[in-house]
């Protein structure tokens, strides 16, 4: 990747016939323009329909909101028998992009997991404070993103026990504490 | 100006700096513009001096005369000094409704410190008049679309305005706008160009015994360097587009209104390619640190670009 590749916003990157639109692009016309400022990544097609490269530019990492479908990691800041809010930390599955202010965002009792949805107790999947991989599935509201944990790699992945240890994972819905032994129920990640 | 309650404020009055005696033979000189009509003043720009802030720029036009100081203690001229900082995208505040599109604000501020007139820490009304410009030059060029239900906010600051014993309380309303989209792109804020401020005026050309009766189209005035400015105009201007987001006229430039408007999309047009180098050079010290291998030619190529010292008065 070499540092002569710079595009900057405005500047033409040639016609859409032979380039596909990719993040960072936009079209006016019938050309190809860089919205924002950063190294042009051309990304070979890979459907066999169009052999046309995708362009997209790398943005800086301050830059990001959480779109749908973006999976994220967050904390959790209350709960109630419907739903557990959560600020949206860090965007990415290891938490790649950090946000530079935490989103609030929210997931409702039926989000948190796959099966058996009616009989989904919030408690016993959240508490305060834990470290959730959680998957954006809408913008949500003026105030919260609307997140959902329903799928075996998503759930908290960091808990503190009441005893205030750093606990383990045991099993599917079950927390250990080293400490005083004792199990605590949450909707636990599988590790990835 | 409404009293600040909150703060410890200085005397109203304002606070003049102590006046020294001056020789008895001393005349003070009115600057005259050395430069042509059609050439700008040089810029002093970087980007990303503001760590906290997403993106963020510093704009500097250093006096152009020689400065004067041999002869007496307090600089005749300033420079202009502007900082523009960008925060967001952010998530939007508690009460805001949902808005499926970038919120910009502006705000423009003079420091108490800027001028020759003391200002005060409350925007006053031609503060918030320059915030209402900035926002609308900034909003043809963003994209908005692509940040729903987030906030942007845009603070300009005056450090200094350029301003000097000829020149009272005229405001330097030209220059506010012009920093605005640098510090933009900064921050990675999609936009379809980069929008870059122009200025210029129609003066009244002549020597002080003659009549003055040519009117003459400047770019990049300075009202200190001028008699009489009959009419001064603003643009925003987008070069790749060929497109203007902002334009403000002051004053009466009579038949030579397209001209006026011309010189200061010629303005802007010169102004762009200072902040492409600006810009480029910060995107490739982004690119060099995060990929880890320190370009030989990267550091040959920041000497390259229109870098200088800066020359700092007072």
């Amino acid at each position: 990747m070499s540092s002569t590749t710079v595009a900057l916003p405005g500047q033409d990157l040639g016609p859409t016939a032979s380039n596909n639109v990719g993040a960072g692009t936009h079209i006016q016309g019938d050309h190809l323009f860089a919205s924002v400022a950063g190294q042009i990544i051309s990304t070979p097609s890979t459907t066999k329909g169009s052999k046309t490269p995708t362009l997209s530019i790398l943005r800086p990492s301050s830059a990001t909101l959480p779109e749908v479908g973006t999976t994220i990691l967050g904390k959790i800041t209350r709960t109630n028998p419907r739903q557990a809010n959560i600020s949206i930390l860090a965007i990415g599955n290891t938490g790649e992009r950090v946000c530079g202010e935490p989103f609030p965002a929210l997931i409702q009792q039926q989000d948190i997991r796959a099966t058996e949805i009616d009989k989904v107790k919030v408690t016993e999947s959240f508490r305060v404070g834990d470290v959730v991989r959680a998957v954006v599935i809408s913008l949500g509201d003026e105030r919260s993103y609307y997140l959902s944990t329903a799928k075996n790699e998503l759930g908290v992945v960091m808990a503190v026990s009441e005893g205030g240890h750093q606990m383990y994972p045991l099993s599917w819905k079950e927390f250990h504490d080293p400490v005083t032994g004792a199990k605590e129920l949450r909707k636990v990640a599988k590790p990835v | 100006m409404q009293a600040d309650r909150r703060r410890l404020n200085g005397p109203t009055s304002g606070t003049a700096p102590p006046v020294f005696a001056t020789p008895p033979n001393w005349k003070v000189q009115r600057p005259t513009r050395s430069r042509k009509p059609d050439e700008h003043r040089k810029i002093f720009l970087r980007t990303g001096i503001v760590p906290s802030a997403s993106g963020s720029a510093y704009y500097e036009i250093p006096p152009q005369t020689p400065s004067q100081q041999d002869e007496l203690l307090i600089p005749q001229s300033s420079s202009l000094k502007v900082t523009c900082t960008v925060h967001g995208p952010r998530p939007l505040p508690r009460n805001a409704a949902f808005s499926p599109n970038l919120l910009l604000t502006t705000h423009v501020k003079f420091a108490p410190f800027a001028t020759r007139n003391r200002r005060g820490y409350v925007r006053d009304a031609s503060e918030r008049d320059l915030g209402v410009h900035l926002e609308t030059a900034l909003r043809g060029v963003i994209i908005g679309e692509r940040w729903p239900k987030s906030g942007c906010e845009v603070v300009i600051t005056v450090l200094e305005g350029e301003e000097d014993a000829w020149w009272g309380d005229a405001g330097n309303e030209q220059d506010g706008g012009k920093a605005g989209g640098w510090a933009l792109v900064d921050a990675g804020i999609d936009c379809v160009d980069m929008v870059s401020g122009g200025v210029a005026a129609v003066v009244q050309q002549g020597s002080a015994d003659e009549k003055m009766d040519r009117d003459v189209v400047l770019i990049d005035p300075t009202p200190s360097e001028h008699y009489g400015i009959k009419a001064a105009c603003v643009v925003g201007y987008l070069q790749s587009r060929d497109e203007v987001t902002e334009m403000w006229m002051k004053g009466d430039a009579g038949t030579d209104t397209e001209a006026l408007v011309e010189g200061a999309v010629r303005a802007a047009s010169l102004a762009r390619t200072v902040l492409a180098e600006a810009i480029k050079e910060a995107v490739e010290l982004r690119s060099d640190e995060s990929h880890d291998n320190a370009h030989a030619n990267g550091s040959a190529k920041a000497e390259k670009t229109k870098q200088k010292d800066v020359v700092m008065t007072g």
